[in-house]
């Protein structure tokens, strides 16, 4: 039988689908990182798999596009099984610092938290078009109402955890209304989370690439489809 | 009459559908049970759907039961977005084990972790 090799410590898990230009820049900004990094390329049409496999990440391949959520929760479980201490979600295109991560990890211990959340608003943005500003406001307000969670930034990529905090996500929404599933996991988790300040850079191509104000609409539709069929 | 048979006999296909889906979604199922069951009475006695038409402020027996058939169809609509979730929910579990199958498999070194969440 197949034995993997265990490899403990933090996780870096990168879901990219199509980000071919962008993923090496990211990759190369995390190297000098102690951890390992793991980029779960959600069936991309470009090279995805390729640059990142280039760039000395590990690779995981879904054989087709499945969304942000589900590559997040295949990169989640394949670090818990390599023996993974804590975990780091991190954006593909660009837009987080990974001067950041170390700060996420020193929260989770300096707190004793399994979680903790990344928020732009207790820290920068730096070209946040004002729309934009406006729905992540409205999605925090919304999630703080459904959660009871105490949050200033619902819809933040960059986030860490702990082997039993990740432990304890299932994600089962697949696109971008995993964000506001993350948080519902968390507090009925019961667990510990801290906000962390973190810096977001806004680019073209990360604007490009980001949720469009309608898909706020779909995001709110798959929330309520999950109440009818828990 | 050739309305009513018609009605009745699509009424009564919709009554057979939500007998069937009644395990996998129950509220849909009864929901949809209960509407389609209202309609074929109301189209076999008008008079009744004409006086509750009224009593409800719809105006027409007809048109009552034409809004029984929009809630109809939207209740389908909400049962095959439902499957369709569940369909989904399998695909990605079966993506996800065939990602994480081949990584181990090329990867395949040493012992994997033991599974303690603490």
């Amino acid at each position: 039988m197949a034995r993997t090799k265990v490899s403990t410590g933090a996780w870096v898990v990168i879901a990219a689908y199509n980000e071919a230009r962008a993923i090496g820049r990211v990759l190369t900004g995390l190297s000098a990182l102690p951890h390992r990094i793991l980029v779960v390329d959600d069936g991309s049409t470009d090279a995805t798999g390729e640059v990142a496999a280039g760039a000395g990440a590990e690779v995981l391949r879904h054989p087709i596009n499945l969304g942000q959520g589900a590559a997040l929760q295949t990169g989640i479980d394949y670090a818990l099984l390599r023996g993974a201490s804590h975990v780091v979600t991190f954006d593909a295109d660009g837009q987080h610092r990974p001067e950041d991560v170390a700060g996420l990890l020193a929260a989770l211990a300096a707190h004793d938290a399994d979680f903790a959340l990344g928020s732009r608003f207790r820290g920068a943005t730096v070209a946040l078009p004002p729309l934009r500003r406006l729905l992540l406001r409205a999605a925090t307000w919304f999630t703080r109402l459904t959660t009871g969670l105490d949050v200033t930034d619902a819809h933040n990529g960059l986030r860490a955890m702990t082997r039993r905090g990740a432990a304890r996500i299932r994600l089962r929404q697949n696109r971008m209304a995993h964000a506001s599933e993350i948080l519902h996991q968390i507090a009925a988790s019961g667990l510990r989370f801290v906000e962390v300040p973190v810096t977001i850079h806004y680019s073209r191509y990360s604007l490009a690439k980001g949720q469009r104000a309608s898909e706020f609409v779909v995001i709110l539709l798959d929330l309520f489809a999950r109440r009818l069929h828990p | 009459m050739t309305a009513q048979l018609l009605l009745t006999f699509l009424l009564g296909a919709i009554i057979v559908y939500a007998l069937a889906e009644r395990r996998r979604s129950p509220v849909v199922g009864a929901l949809a049970l209960v509407a389609a069951a209202a309609g074929l009475y109301f189209v076999w006695v008008p008079a009744h759907a004409t006086a509750l038409a009224e009593f409800t402020g719809v105006g027409r027996g007809v048109d009552l039961i034409i809004y029984i058939w929009v809630v109809i169809s939207l209740l389908v609509l909400l049962n095959l977005h439902l499957k369709l979730r569940a369909q989904t929910e399998a695909l990605t579990g079966l993506a996800r084990a065939i990602a994480i199958g081949e990584a181990m498999r090329v990867g395949s070194h040493a012992r994997p972790a033991a599974p303690s969440f603490d």
